[in-house]
Order: C-alpha cells, then sequence, then structure tokens
C-alpha cells in the first residue's frame, strides 16, 4: 500500500506542478482544501492550479474550503496505475451507493474547480516508486 | 487518394406530441431492421457514430439515432424558457413511439444507454406490441443519486462539470481519445439539461415494483459494464432477474458509455446480441417469451 507520507504527498505535487495542462485548466483553481487518507490529513494550498504548499500540522485554525476524506484502502486503490471498478474516480468513491469516499465543507468550490481537481488527482497513478520518492527532501 | 467518407445521412422530422410539432434531428445508415439509439443524458446522437458506420451492423440493421428535444440539433419547444426542464418517463417513452411512428418504422429494434437504458423498462411495459427487441444498456430499476443541484449553477460552468462528473463512469482500459470525445459530448448540453435529464435518471424513473409487471414478450437485454458505478453490474442483475425475457451480459473492461467510450470492446458483446435478434426475425412473432430471465 501507498505510504501517503509527507515523501509521497511531495512526490505528487511534484507530478502535479510538472503537468503542463493543469496552468491551462487550472488557471482559477485557486482555494485550500483538505485531503485525508484514513487518520492522516493534509491541507493543500492549490494557487492557480499549482500545488503551492501542503501542511499536515492541521489545527483548529488551517483553515480549508472542502474536504475529501477515505480510508488508506480506498486511496490504495484510487491511486493504481489501472484501478479497480468503483475507485477510479471520487465521484465514485462518493457515491451514496458505495461511500468509501466523504466530501465536506464548500462543495460549490470543489464543483467550481472539478475539472482542475480530478486532473490533478489522477496525477497520484503516475507518482515513482517508492525508492525514487526516499531520494527526494520533504517539503510538507 | 480520395477523402474517407462516412455512410452517415442526416435528416429532420418533425414529430407531433400531445399537441406540438417538435422538430428532430436524426442520423442514420444501413438498411434493414430498423435499430432506434438512444443517447444518453445531456448528451446527443453523436454518441452513436462508431455503430452508425460500422458495416457488421448496418448491413442487417438500418441504424438510427435521434437527438431528444433540447438536445443536439432538435430544438427545444417554444417557451422553454419560462420552464425547469425535468424528463419524465412518459413523455420520454411515448415520444420515443412518436418518433418511430414519424418515421414509419416497422417493428423497431431500441437500443439505449444508461436513461435510454432504463427506458426500455418502461417501452417493454407499456409498448410491447410495438417493438422488435429492447437492447437496454447500462440500465437497472432505480438509480438514484445524480439528480444534482451543481450539475445547473450559475456559479459553476455547466459544461465543464458536467462532462466531468461523468468521467469517472468511463473505465481506464477505454481509450484516452474515444474518453476524452465523450466528455466533449457532455460538455456541450444546455443549461440544466443534463440535470432536467437525470430527473429521469434518478428520481422519476422507480421500476422496481414494476419489474415483474412486464409480460416477457419482447426479448429484453441488459447489458452493463462492470466500470459503471452509476448502474452498477449486481443492479442490472438484480433488475433482470424480476424481468421476463430478458437476459445479462456484463461487459468487462468497460463502463457507463460503451459505445462512445469504447467502440471495438463493446461490439464484441453487442454482435452476438445482434444476431440472436436477426435469428428472431425468421421466427414466428414472440420468438423472445420463452427467455425467461437467464443472466
Amino acid at each position: 500500500m501507498a505510504e501517503f507520507d509527507s515523501q509521497w504527498m511531495n512526490a505528487w505535487q511534484d507530478e502535479v506542478n510538472n503537468d503542463p495542462a493543469l496552468p491551462l485548466i487550472g488557471k482559477y483553481f485557486t482555494t485550500d482544501f483538505l485531503i485525508g487518507f484514513g487518520e492522516k490529513e493534509y491541507c493543500v494550498s492549490v494557487r492557480e492550479g499549482r500545488v503551492e504548499r501542503i501542511n499536515d500540522n492541521l489545527g483548529i485554525e488551517t483553515p480549508w474550503s472542502f474536504a475529501l476524506r477515505a480510508p488508506r484502502e480506498s486511496w490504495d486503490k484510487f491511486t493504481q496505475k489501472m484501478p479497480p471498478p468503483m475507485y477510479n474516480d471520487i465521484f465514485a468513491m462518493a457515491h451514496p451507493l458505495h461511500g468509501s469516499l466523504r466530501i465536506d465543507g464548500d462543495i460549490k468550490v470543489m464543483w467550481q474547480n472539478i475539472r482542475a481537481l480530478t486532473w490533478m488527482l489522477d496525477r497520484m497513478r503516475e507518482i515513482p516508486d517508492r525508492a525514487v520518492v526516499e531520494e527526494r527532501a520533504t517539503r510538507v | 487518394m480520395s477523402a474517407v467518407r462516412e455512410p452517415i445521412v442526416g435528416g429532420y422530422v418533425h414529430v407531433p406530441y400531445e399537441g406540438y410539432e417538435y422538430r428532430v434531428f436524426y442520423e442514420e445508415a444501413g438498411q434493414g431492421i430498423p435499430l432506434v439509439c438512444l443517447h444518453t443524458a445531456g448528451t446527443d446522437s453523436r454518441e452513436w457514430r462508431h455503430q452508425l458506420c460500422d458495416p457488421d451492423i448496418n448491413k442487417n440493421f438500418r441504424v438510427i439515432a435521434f437527438d431528444m428535444p433540447r438536445h443536439g440539433k432538435s430544438i427545444p419547444p417554444v417557451g422553454f424558457e419560462k420552464e425547469e426542464y425535468r424528463l419524465t418517463a412518459k413523455f420520454y417513452s411515448e415520444f420515443i413511439m412518436a418518433f418511430c411512428e414519424a418515421m414509419e418504422l416497422d417493428q423497431p429494434v431500441i437500443m439505449g444507454s444508461s436513461m435510454g437504458g432504463n427506458v426500455c423498462l418502461h417501452l417493454a411495459l407499456n409498448f410491447e406490441e410495438r417493438v422488435r427487441a429492447l437492447i437496454a444498456v447500462e440500465a437497472c430499476d432505480y438509480s438514484p443519486g445524480w439528480f444534482i443541484s451543481w450539475l445547473a449553477h450559475p456559479h459553476v460552468h455547466g459544461g465543464e462539470a458536467c462532462a466531468t462528473s461523468v468521467f469517472g463512469l468511463m473505465a481506464p482500459q477505454s481509450p484516452d481519445d474515444y474518453r476524452w470525445e465523450t466528455w466533449w459530448y457532455y460538455s456541450q448540453g444546455g443549461p440544466g439539461i443534463f440535470k432536467g435529464d437525470l430527473y429521469f435518471y434518478s428520481v422519476n424513473h422507480d421500476f422496481r415494483e414494476l419489474n415483474d409487471k412486464i409480460s416477457g414478450n419482447v426479448p429484453i437485454y441488459f447489458m452493463t459494464g462492470v466500470y459503471d458505478f452509476a448502474c452498477t453490474p449486481e443492479m442490472t442483475e438484480e433488475t433482470a432477474k424480476k424481468v421476463k425475457g430478458s437476459e445479462t451480459i456484463i461487459m468487462e473492461g468497460i463502463g457507463h458509455f460503451p459505445m462512445s467510450e469504447n467502440p471495438v470492446v463493446y461490439k464484441e458483446y453487442l454482435m452476438p446480441v445482434l444476431e440472436k435478434i436477426l435469428a428472431a426475425k425468421r421466427e414466428p412473432a414472440k420468438a423472445g417469451a420463452e427467455a425467461g430471465g437467464s443472466t
């Protein structure tokens, strides 16, 4: 299973920020959103389609607009190169009939940026193997 | 080198329904048994372009795909600007039959996907004497959860939101170019049209108490892809168990839009169904009645 730790999040940040489409489709995507992998939660600061900062020291004064929370097992399936049925998409995981992902907060912001957000999350499937990730410095 | 030309020909037919004459666009190709194709919610007949052009299909079938009013090139009725559009089972099923009547189609096969699949149940219940067979793709008796306000909201880009909300319904194995082409169709629906169709799909279409009222006189082929999280294979199978004269085909490696997301894989599953329908043509009427809910 993927670690979903700081190094993994930084590797995802690199994939997002090196993606050539996101500055175009995410030009107006500027918000702070929460993403939760089981108990482990991060606040992701997005500015114009780029992940500017990831914060794992969350407190009552950490503002976020919307939150995506799911069990680690669900995210592990979601992030596979070829995800299995019902885990290939956040709406698949959030659908009332399946229910493993919970969406909270100001979901208008999520819907306003849904194209860039889903594109951003799909980049999780391109994170290199653990050995490569471990070579990189932790920035969270 | 000569240009590639497709066999599809488009046309407009005026369809009278409940005192109003709707101007309806359709595309067709081929000859033989009429095969009327129904697009999914919020889109139009372009979804069926591969099947229209496939010589293995159109050599025996006159393939016809039409745009429902408010979709594609079929204009909305006068006064649409003062209404909130909500598709109902009554309008949808009766309009399909009105289109077939306007086109003078004799005992067509009707093949629809998603909301076009769900409506096949209503056609089986109410119009069994007028159809030859039904191919209900990604269909079940109840598919809640999709009547979502954000799909028609002035603060949200309708094209991007509608299209992106369905992207994950397609299998990751389906080719990127066809998946994004499907996304493109979804990005082009009129404001509120996808949501209005979803009123039928997720609210008005509740067939759970009606499944066993279908006589079984018309064969129904349920075809569902394993990546469809709106209508899962289990939901289709549960429905089909209760529907007489039905057969269920679960399709691997494909999602909610088989005809447009992966026409090659869909064809592998569709051709045996079409061959059964062709074979039944030589039998006396009600050839499918003995099929009996097998899976």
